[in-house]
């Protein structure tokens, strides 16, 4: 569970020097400083180069769990991982789950991360019940309707450090998924996004819902899964510990358009060779894969990776994915593991949340060169164009302009910001703005 | 069972409470810290403990351990995990400091096995584990004093082991390595012999589950305290590690 540094992100490839305090020491520094969890986050939102980082990991704590209610009380250093395992226990689980369960709780509310449920549970940030947050000046518990409970979730720690939570769960029958594959993408690349969103259309009684798709393929072809929670094996609850781990880096000559090629196509055969269309299985397996391999970051080398995500609107959905998809095959972008994923109509109290009403697509990108930034900035612009925006939390590239186009209530977070707090992202997006 | 840890608010006790209690065990916890203790109290309830009661106090006196023992109930398992790291250039210039850091780390924790052990002894048996160190081994440059509390401790429960075995009470010695604790946070490029708290929690728990007596923990520090133990004093005494 250690992260490979405690100056980089998740992503990697960017150095940066920082003193190291703790959270639960006091006081808090007096001048830049940022919350930081897991480091889990992609990009320069959980970096503060040449200030201060505040750790949470000894803030990791469960304090109360009411299981007729449902709802739990934690330090915001608390893992996904530890209350996932505890409210399994007891028929709960989480309501909405990212990638990964190495998350620290107040990481989920600062991201405001999403899961496969998107279009029906909407983001982390609706289960927070409460939180209390802290400030340079002020400690307070805020509830949904306070306005900087609007700004902290998905405010990207920036408006302070989030010290404890209430957490709503949900009630589950068990440790169990069953989950249903289905191969699409046959004619062309527009064709295959239409059969994306018809296969998610038509999967209303399934709260989980993603595909994979192969990016490095002229149609566009990919993997539809759908998920629904069931009793499965006693033997589940437990997830299996993370033994696999990755001793080196990935040499950065692997890292090329021929190989990602080369593995996309490798799984899509692996899955269309499993004719079961219909399985169960452990719910650790559905939804954290990477889990079971620790420090997988370092699969993409030394230089690391972006994450690129980005979310257009409903109504522009199906056009704009295949052209920025084309795009990024035709500039030879090599990405590995694209994921597309409607996001439905639930609002997040999160002044500056991600997600909205449409379609969302995630593409790892291998130490990105010139010719691949310049590839995605053409990107963000046709994000742009349509009215979508980029996944900050992932970012480590995007730049000022398109930031602000992206997400123009970014005021008013600067307006609630602690004037001690900062991270990387913050002044890199707002450099050229009225930010610090 | 019934868990007795001593020093519970350190890293590893903290990692192995946590793997204990989603087994549904009672914990009696004693530490210095009030307001910790009934935090790690709350998560241990939280993760499945049944009975968590704490006691705040200075643990590192032997006439609090002493109470402190004769009024336990039934007791199945201890953990004895407070220690200090002792800073040795202070060592070298305040004695009084280099005396209360050697009665922490070497009296108090002596006592508190002997205690306990005892008490087990007279409640139908159990496992003491003690948390000695890797620097108990040989007295080192960087760390002459702490060493030599952690020697003396291990010292005593290879004694202690002996006297015990017979009355039906397991002694564990447990010696780390360098542990991945907050505290040392800021050495942020760790190498290959930086282990968790969990997994060193991990290997406590699996020693008192197969009655080891010495565990070192990981196991690769054994081969390198063989190595360091065997370089002759007339060349060792020029190393300042």
């Amino acid at each position: 569970m250690n992260p490979l540094s405690l100056d980089q992100p998740w992503g990697r490839g960017s150095a940066a020097v920082h003193k190291h305090h703790f959270a639960g020491d006091t006081p808090l520094p007096d001048s830049s400083w940022l919350p930081r969890g897991l480091g889990r986050s992609y990009g320069d939102v959980c970096v503060n180069d040449g200030g201060t980082l505040l750790h949470t990991f000894r803030q990791d704590r469960l304090i109360a769990f009411d299981t007729t209610t449902g709802v739990i009380e934690c330090e915001a250093g608390a893992s996904l991982a530890d209350i996932a395992e505890v409210a399994l226990r007891n028929g709960w689980f989480l309501p909405v789950t990212p990638g990964t369960r190495f998350v620290t709780v107040g990481g989920a509310i600062a991201n405001d991360v999403h899961g496969k449920n998107h279009q029906h549970a909407g983001t982390f940030g609706r289960y927070v019940r409460s939180l209390t947050l802290r400030r340079s000046d002020s400690v307070s518990e805020l509830k949904p309707g306070d306005a900087l409970f609007s700004a902290t979730v998905a405010g990207m720690g920036l408006t302070g450090l989030i010290e404890r939570v209430r957490l709503q769960l949900i009630r589950v029958p068990g440790a169990g998924i069953v989950q249903q594959t289905k191969l699409f993408g046959r004619a062309d690349a527009l064709a295959s996004v239409d059969e994306f969103l018809a296969l998610e259309a038509a999967s209303g009684d399934w709260p989980y819902t993603v595909g994979w798709i192969d990016t490095m393929h002229h149609r566009l072809r990919g993997v539809f899964f759908r998920g629904n929670h069931c009793r499965g094996d006693l033997a589940w609850h437990k997830p299996v510990p993370t033994t696999l781990a990755l001793p080196i880096d990935m040499p950065g000559w692997l890292l090329r358009p021929w190989s990602a090629k080369a593995f996309n196509g490798a799984y899509f055969r692996a899955q269309s060779m499993n004719t079961a269309m219909q399985s169960e299985l452990p719910l650790w397996q559905f939804f954290y894969p990477l889990d079971a391999v620790s420090a997988w970051n370092r699969a993409y080398g030394k230089r690391g990776f972006v994450q690129y995500q980005f979310v257009v609107p409903k109504a522009a959905a199906r056009e704009s994915v295949t052209q920025i998809l084309t795009h990024l095959r035709t500039s030879n972008v090599a990405s590995y593991l694209g994921v597309i994923k409607s996001f439905g109509d639930i609002r997040s109290p999160g002044l500056m949340s991600f997600p909205m009403p449409g379609v969302t697509v995630t593409v790892d990108i291998a130490a990105p060169a010139e010719r691949e930034l310049r590839a995605l900035d053409r990107a963000d612009a046709m994000v742009a164009d349509v009215g979508g925006r980029v996944y900050p939390a992932k970012d480590s590239r995007m730049s000022s302009v398109m930031f602000k186009r992206f997400f123009p209530q970014w005021r008013e977070l600067e307006a609630l910001r602690d004037c001690n707090v900062s991270s990387s992202f913050w002044r890199r997006v707002t450099s050229d703005g009225s930010g610090k | 069972m019934n868990i007795v840890i001593v020093g519970a608010t350190s890293a590893v006790a903290q990692s192995a409470i946590r793997i204990w209690a989603a087994g549904q065990h009672s914990f009696v916890l004693y530490g210095r810290n009030a307001s910790e203790l009934e935090k790690i109290a709350a998560d241990a309830r939280v993760r499945g403990a049944i009975e968590v009661t704490v006691h705040a106090g200075d643990i590192a006196s032997v006439t609090y351990a002493q109470t402190a023992v004769a009024n336990l109930s039934t007791t199945h398992i201890a953990l004895i995990a407070h220690g200090s790291l002792t800073l040795s250039d202070r060592a070298d210039t305040d004695t009084d400091y280099m005396a209360s850091e050697i009665n922490v780390n070497f009296t108090s924790a002596a006592a508190w096995a002997q205690l306990l052990a005892n008490h087990m002894a007279t409640h139908g048996g159990g496992s003491v584990a003690v948390i000695s160190s890797v620097a108990g081994d040989r007295g080192r440059y960087s760390n002459h004093a702490y060493g030599a509390a952690k020697a003396g401790l291990s010292a005593y429960c290879s004694g202690l082991r002996a006297r015990m075995w017979r009355r039906g009470v397991h002694v564990l010695t447990v010696k780390p390595g360098f542990i991945d604790t907050p505290m040392m946070a800021h050495v942020t490029k760790k190498g290959v012999l930086w282990a968790t708290p969990e997994a060193i929690a991990q290997g406590i728990i699996r020693g008192i589950e197969r009655k080891r007596n010495v565990v070192y923990l990981p196991k690769f520090w054994a081969l390198i305290l063989l190595a360091v133990k065997h370089v002759p004093e007339s060349i060792f005494k020029r190393l300042k590690f």
